[in-house]
């Protein structure tokens, strides 16, 4: 077991959808400035800010790389570093990773995280080719006409011919996520899903329909990493960050050779010994989705559904409000919406709200333990690190 | 290239000669002639020894499906017209994995298991390598 380095002390975040007249750099202020009041900071506390990547425009990621940030929010001359993080969907799991290492190694007492990015606004074609080049070979796979519903797909092909997991499986993880989005004012789809509608919906990509597919969005959020020790000075609901383990596993989907477990088990193993939190105690699980497999190849590599086989145990209604394990309750990407890079901040900035008793009516009762996961591009990587109320 | 053309690869100087030999319906993999192991996608260097002594050991093209997909709607640009159209990470009896089509008789019912062969197909002048059914074959117990 490591000893405790690092807490959140703040977050913020603005709603996911299509927001046309919102510009990411709005967005972006915005979820920095909810933070910092959040945190009862001052902009000039703030000694690192860490921007993630934005991929729909250019311009805006050149901004984040140059500090305008620190500018836009009164940061000149106090502020020491602007450092770009990147690493797609896992970019929620290794940032925080380095800005714990950050304020562990003295280097920093207050990092602020965020991210934006308004990938909801781009034209759909465009959007499908965006992604259709986010960790897809250029020289080996586009010319196969391959895009990132089909990484889904083949996953969940593998996925399901190992494990038995059946459609409606599939389908149930989309259910779940969607009654936490219904009580998620943030989220960008909020109406009660059904099995049968996600099984009606139109075939996209082998075994993959409509509803089983994510919808880009735009949106921000952002949280504020302080030293463990001065955290309880900062805010009287520090999330402290206890262990965390990860594991590259590919960059084409094409070069994966265990596409049904991915790297989780070994993630998994190391987070728990670090935390030394087990998957025994673990109260609620905010996993990084995007399509429905990856929660249930993240349940399965974590251990959290008492030997049941995940796809079971999601049917049965376990991750649901209600439910034993409570599961990615801001409603994921699938409903809260793709932000990009995003996706996966929302589901941390969503186990910091929780662990805060800041999720009001969706809020998990008596919660002291949660684990966070994220994966990126093509799930290239596996990411789990374990979250706590306690030190 | 206008805006609805299908993306087609761009040699690299080390991957060349797989085009190459694509173009003359000859199907290859990348060797290490220095640990002797198979390699796919070609790599700059052996990503298993680092060794620069790379070359192509033919292939008889045969494997079988580790993963598959038929796209039917959503495909990204240039695709639209091929719709439906097969994707499948293959398994090579070398022990490596690629990314191709399934194409002929059968390919929308394609699964798990099934073993397949190397075709050639070309779009607009570049020959790309794909895959069909292999009919002789049995076996379907990945
Ligand atoms: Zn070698």
């Amino acid at each position: 077991m490591q000893k405790t380095k690092a807490a959140a002390v703040g977050i913020g975040e603005v709603p996911s959808g299509r927001f046309p007249e919102r510009s990411e750099l709005e967005a972006a202020i915005l979820a920095c400035r909810d933070a910092i009041l959040d945190a009862g900071l001052s902009p000039r506390d703030i000694d690192v800010v860490m921007p993630v990547g934005a991929l729909a425009s250019r311009h805006f990621n050149v901004d984040l790389v140059f500090s305008r940030l620190c500018e836009e929010l009164g940061m000149l001359r106090s502020a020491k570093m602007n450092v770009q993080v990147m690493s797609g969907g896992a970019t929620s799991s290794s940032m925080l990773a380095v800005a714990e290492g950050l304020v562990a190694g003295g280097l920093a007492r207050n990092v602020l995280c965020v991210h934006s990015d308004a990938v909801g606004s781009l034209p759909k074609q465009a959007g499908i080719d965006l992604f259709s080049t986010t960790g897809v070979s250029e020289e080996w796979e586009a010319p196969y006409g391959h895009n990132m519903n089909a990484v889904g797909a083949l996953a969940s092909n593998r996925y399901m011919h190992e494990t038995e997991t059946t459609e409606e499986e599939l389908a149930a993880v989309c259910v779940s996520l969607r009654k936490w989005a219904e009580l998620n004012p943030h989220a960008m789809f909020r109406t009660p899903l059904t099995i049968e509608e996600v099984l009606a919906s139109r075939m996209i990509a082998t075994p993959l329909r409509a509803k089983h597919c994510n919808m880009l969005a735009d949106g921000a959020a952002a949280f504020i990493v302080a030293r463990a020790e001065d955290a309880p000075h900062i805010t009287s609901t520090p999330v402290y960050v206890r262990g965390h383990g990860s594991l590259v596993t590919h960059y084409t989907v094409s070069q994966d050779t265990d596409l049904a477990r991915l790297g989780f088990e070994q993630a998994a193993a190391e987070a728990y010994a670090k935390s030394g939190i087990g998957p025994e105690s673990i109260q609620l699980a905010q996993i990084y989705d995007a399509y429905p497999v990856w929660p249930l190849i993240t349940l399965d590599g974590l251990k959290l559904c008492r030997g049941e086989r995940a796809g079971a145990f999601v049917a049965a209604g376990e991750t649901a409000p209600g439910g034993s394990l409570p599961m990615t309750t801001n409603g994921g990407m699938l409903s809260q919406g793709h932000t990009a890079v995003g996706g996966g901040i929302a589901v941390l900035v969503e186990g910091f709200r929780q662990l805060m008793g800041k999720a009001g009516p969706r809020q998990v009762a008596n919660l002291v333990n949660a684990v966070e996961t994220a994966s990126g591009g093509t799930w290239m990587d596996s990411h789990v690190t374990v979250l706590s109320r306690e030190h | 290239m206008t805006a609805t053309a299908r993306p087609l690869p761009v040699p690299s100087a080390w991957s060349a000669g797989y085009w190459q030999a694509a173009a003359e319906r000859r199907f290859v993999v990348q060797e290490c002639k220095s640990c002797d192991k198979a390699i796919m996608y070609p790599k700059r260097v052996c990503p298993h020894c680092l060794g620069e002594n790379l070359g192509w050991r033919v292939s008889a093209g045969r494997g079988e499906i580790y993963a598959v997909t038929a796209q039917l709607a959503g495909p990204p640009t240039g695709f639209a017209d091929h719709l439906p159209y097969v994707i499948a990470v293959i398994r090579l009896d070398e022990g490596v994995q690629l990314m191709s089509n399934i194409v002929g008789d059968g390919a929308l019912g394609a699964r798990i298991g099934d073993r397949v062969v190397v075709d050639f197909e070309e779009v607009e002048g570049t020959v790309l390598p794909v895959f069909r059914l292999d009919a002789g074959a049995e076996t379907r117990d990945a």
